[in-house]
């Protein structure tokens, strides 16, 4: 139990902790939010009285997810000057300001406009409302850009030089477009889109199968299912660009992905691992079972590589990742959700065509059902293990290439550190435990079908111009 | 060069000052209503209490992320140095934190468990407070560090009557501001309820701000030369009489019963302050030692936030007061949870 009085290992257990579980909730709020916005806009323009139902029930998931995401995100930000002081000072003027940028832009702008999305129905004008919600969903994906942003250039630090270990800027517009950017930004927009979509789509599908209003839930899979009809194979390929990005700016990632111990040569056609039992002590895989020739594929869309590939045991041991097991087999899960999730689309939207999704057919499409309520938790799992070989495989670096991980904890006493770890530990497991049991009480309990609309709107339906009105055709005795 | 080099920081002294007094005065009373919850008698007036939050607490809270992150951006090594230095403090706000934004989406759903997540609200509020007391404590006590500005302290170093006192005095601070907003946003037996909060929270923040202000030139031999010194002596002395002045307005408008008065005598109190905080810690940012000049970011990167940021404050604060022009008016009955 070494690591208990390291205080490296400590703050880096706390970091990973705070930001794999502070992960599962924005994913839902950033993605979710855009959904809300196309539904409150389809009842603007068809008036459907479903679709504004729609927008009031996924609101209440929302906030819940929102509220905790909020809670579980702020130790992120204090984290980097508590835990990582020697980083904060080095990288400050570039990734400091990059943290100030999204707080001022992204975060404000999410937080200014929620009060008005969830309780100012009956208090501004329904395209005010609108207007709020497309705020909150426009802040929360310029969060994801900025957080994204600044990860990227953690990854491939661009825009300036590394002066006596501290970073200074001399152009900020070539950092925030590092060669990362705009594919991690993407492939994360995505993965919060997707994630959302099928979290969606799963819970429809369980009031679908339980046969609770299943007219009402048939709707909201098809608005996620033509959503998703473009997300789920465009995610695939931005995914693959961004494997493509790794193997040219960090081999020593790429090679652990790929749990590649030596180096394979330029103009060779590469089997590729499928299962594997890499050894870190060892330098090699125990077992492993290969798909010949189908490497260069991955990597190039083509039968011979161009470029080598270079082993995990070109570098010497202390200056690439460990943990290759975690980062190969996350990186194999992460894209088999990606490509399963795109099956399941297509069958879906196959079973559409095919005129199966009606009202009356569809609690019949037991299988599609089942799949979109297994795929309900797959989009987190995906997210969750690509972080994980985004910033694992990123090790033994900060800064990739320029500022070691061990060279940027705090020297706190390992006590302390260990104290608050547990602490947040302790206080994350109820956060997680509680937005399961509350959110499945929401789902339980189920939407509102009596809801009055908002004031403003229901005044309006309900002055009827003289000239429309229509005399009462029925028998006098009938009429009240 | 030289000119810009002085005054880039000193602006984004003054931004991050605005932020951080936002934060204080919006996050005060919520932290205060938070408080308060503890002491409300049945659970019908703990909803009218959270129902006054409902809409603004995120936005209130989001104004620390952005002290948290133009400290970050604009002054890295003053980040990195005093959150070294307030591990303990810090991390006891951020505890508190979570745990009242949780108790909000928690209780909202909960059936039987309300009991526990009042007072997850209430203590939670009360940690981020307190956590927030020892660290403007600490920082106005002073924060030991080398020259290069590293934290050479201990971990405990946050920890003494002075910044025990500064922390009670907080406290009771955001109760004042979060009593005089309920006596704003309530009516019948709860506005009465928060008219005695107010005027006991009144004379206790009172008597802790005069004990702030004449131990701080007893105890602090460097913040005494500043303070006599001539042009800045007519502040430190106008600001403890303005100060008492407000109190007694304060005090006068609520024995009127007045609605909205005593929340704006509140404020300018803050207000006060804040900036003799300020002036007295200025051109510090980590007292005893290091200026904000020596603690800034590079030039470039301070121009570069100015731009970014800068022309963000006008409309933030724009939605921000629409936020609440929106939701004016009493709050009579608990949001309907449908």
């Amino acid at each position: 139990m070494d690591f208990l009085s390291d205080t490296v290992v400590l703050s880096r257990m706390q970091f990973a902790l705070t930001a794999i579980f502070h992960m599962l909730w924005p994913v839902l709020s950033t993605g979710m939010a855009i959904y809300l916005v196309v539904v409150e806009g389809l009842w603007l323009k068809t008036r459907n009285r479903d679709y504004y139902l729609h927008a009031r029930f996924w609101a209440k998931l929302y906030v819940l997810n929102f509220g905790i995401g909020v809670a579980s995100g702020l130790p992120m930000e204090f984290q980097f000057g508590t835990n990582w002081a020697p980083f904060s000072e080095a990288v400050g003027d570039f990734f400091g300001s990059i943290l100030g940028f999204e707080g001022a832009m992204a975060f404000m702008l999410e937080a200014g406009f929620l009060g008005i999305m969830l309780f100012g129905w009956d208090r501004v004008p329904p395209l005010m409302h609108w207007l709020a919600t497309i705020m909150v969903a426009f802040g929360a994906n310029l969060s994801t850009f900025w957080i994204l942003t600044a990860n990227s250039w953690l990854q491939t630090p661009t825009g300036g030089e590394f002066i006596e270990g501290k970073f200074i800027v001399s152009d900020y517009f070539q950092a925030i477009l590092n060669p990362f950017m705009l594919n991690s930004f993407l492939h994360m927009f995505f993965a919060t889109l997707e994630t959302s979509l099928f979290v969606i789509g799963g819970i429809s599908a369980w009031y679908i199968l339980n046969r609770r209003h299943p007219e009402f839930f048939g709707q909201s899979l098809k608005v996620v299912l033509a959503v998703a009809l473009v997300v789920a194979p465009l995610q695939i390929f931005i995914g693959h660009l961004s494997a493509e990005q790794v193997y040219h700016y960090q081999p020593s990632k790429l090679a652990a992905m790929e749990a590649q111990w030596e180096t394979i040569p330029a103009g060779s056609s590469p089997a590729w691992s499928l299962v594997a039992l890499p050894n870190d002590r060892e330098g090699q895989n125990k077992w492993e079972v290969k798909v010949p020739g189908m490497l260069s594929y991955l990597l190039e869309l083509k039968p011979t590589l161009s470029e080598p590939v270079q082993g995990l045991n070109e570098w010497a041991p202390q200056d690439r990742p460990h943990m290759v097991g975690l980062i190969y087999y996350s990186f194999r899960i992460m894209s088999g959700i990606g490509i399963f999730l795109a099956g399941l689309m297509g069958f879906s939207v196959w079973r559409w065509l095919r005129g199966k999704l009606t009202a009356e057919a569809i609690v019949d499409q037991k299988l599609m059902l089942w799949g979109w309520l297994l795929a309900a938790p797959m989009g987190y799992v995906a997210v969750e293990c690509g972080w994980i070989v985004r910033c694992v495989g990123r090790q033994p670096w900060t800064v990739y290439g320029e500022l070691r991980t061990a060279d940027m904890a705090t020297p706190l006493p390992a006590p302390e550190v260990l104290t608050s770890l547990l602490g947040f530990a302790a206080m994350y497991s109820m956060l997680f435990v509680g937005a399961l049991y509350f959110g499945s009480r929401i789902i339980r309990k189920g939407p509102n079908l009596e809801l009055p609309l908002p004031q403003s709107v229901s005044k309006d339906t309900l002055e009827v111009e003289p000239m429309q009105h229509q005399p009462d055709q029925r028998p006098v005795e009938t009429q009240q | 060069m030289e000119a810009l080099e002085q005054f880039l920081p000193q602006v984004w002294f003054v931004i991050l000052g605005l932020f951080l007094f936002l934060y204080v005065t919006l996050d005060g009373f919520d932290l205060g209503v938070g408080i308060l919850s503890l002491t409300a008698s049945n659970e019908e007036s703990r909803s009218i209490l959270m129902t006054s939050l409902g809409n603004i607490w995120d936005a209130n809270e989001t104004w620390l992320v952005l002290v948290g992150g133009t400290l970050f951006g604009a002054f890295p090594l003053a980040y990195a140095t005093v959150l070294h230095a307030l591990y303990i403090p810090v991390s006891v706000m951020v505890g508190g934190l979570i745990l009242r934004a949780v108790a909000f989406e928690f209780r909202e759903n909960s059936v039987r468990s309300k009991q526990l997540w009042n007072f997850a609200f209430g203590a939670g509020s009360f940690m981020a407070a307190l956590g927030q007391g020892f660290a403007v404590g600490t920082v106005f006590e002073g924060i030991a560090v080398d020259t290069a500005g590293h934290f050479v302290g201990g971990v405990w170093d946050w920890l003494s009557w002075k910044s025990l006192l500064v922390a009670l005095t907080l406290i009771q601070g955001y109760v004042l501001i979060g009593s005089t907003y309920l006596v704003m946003k309530t009516t019948g037996t709860l506005q009465q309820t928060h008219y005695k909060t107010a005027k006991l929270a009144a004379v206790t923040t009172f008597l802790g701000a005069v004990f702030i202000t004449v131990s701080t030139p007893v105890f602090y031999e460097q913040m005494r030369d500043r303070m006599f010194d001539p042009p800045l002596f007519y502040f430190f002395a106008a600001i403890p009489l303005l100060g008492s002045l407000f109190v007694a307005l304060l005090l006068r408008s609520l024995g009127k019963e007045q609605e909205r008065m005593p929340f704006v005598w509140t404020v300018l109190i803050f207000l006060l302050s804040f900036l003799g905080l300020g002036l007295i810690i200025f051109p510090y940012i980590i007292p005893p030692q290091i200026t904000i000049y020596q603690a800034a970011a590079s030039p470039s990167a301070l121009v570069f936030m100015i731009i970014f940021i800068g022309f963000l404050i006008p409309i933030m604060l724009f939605y921000n007061i629409y936020n609440y022009v929106v939701f004016r008016g009493k709050v009579t009955q608990a949001h309907e949870s449908d």
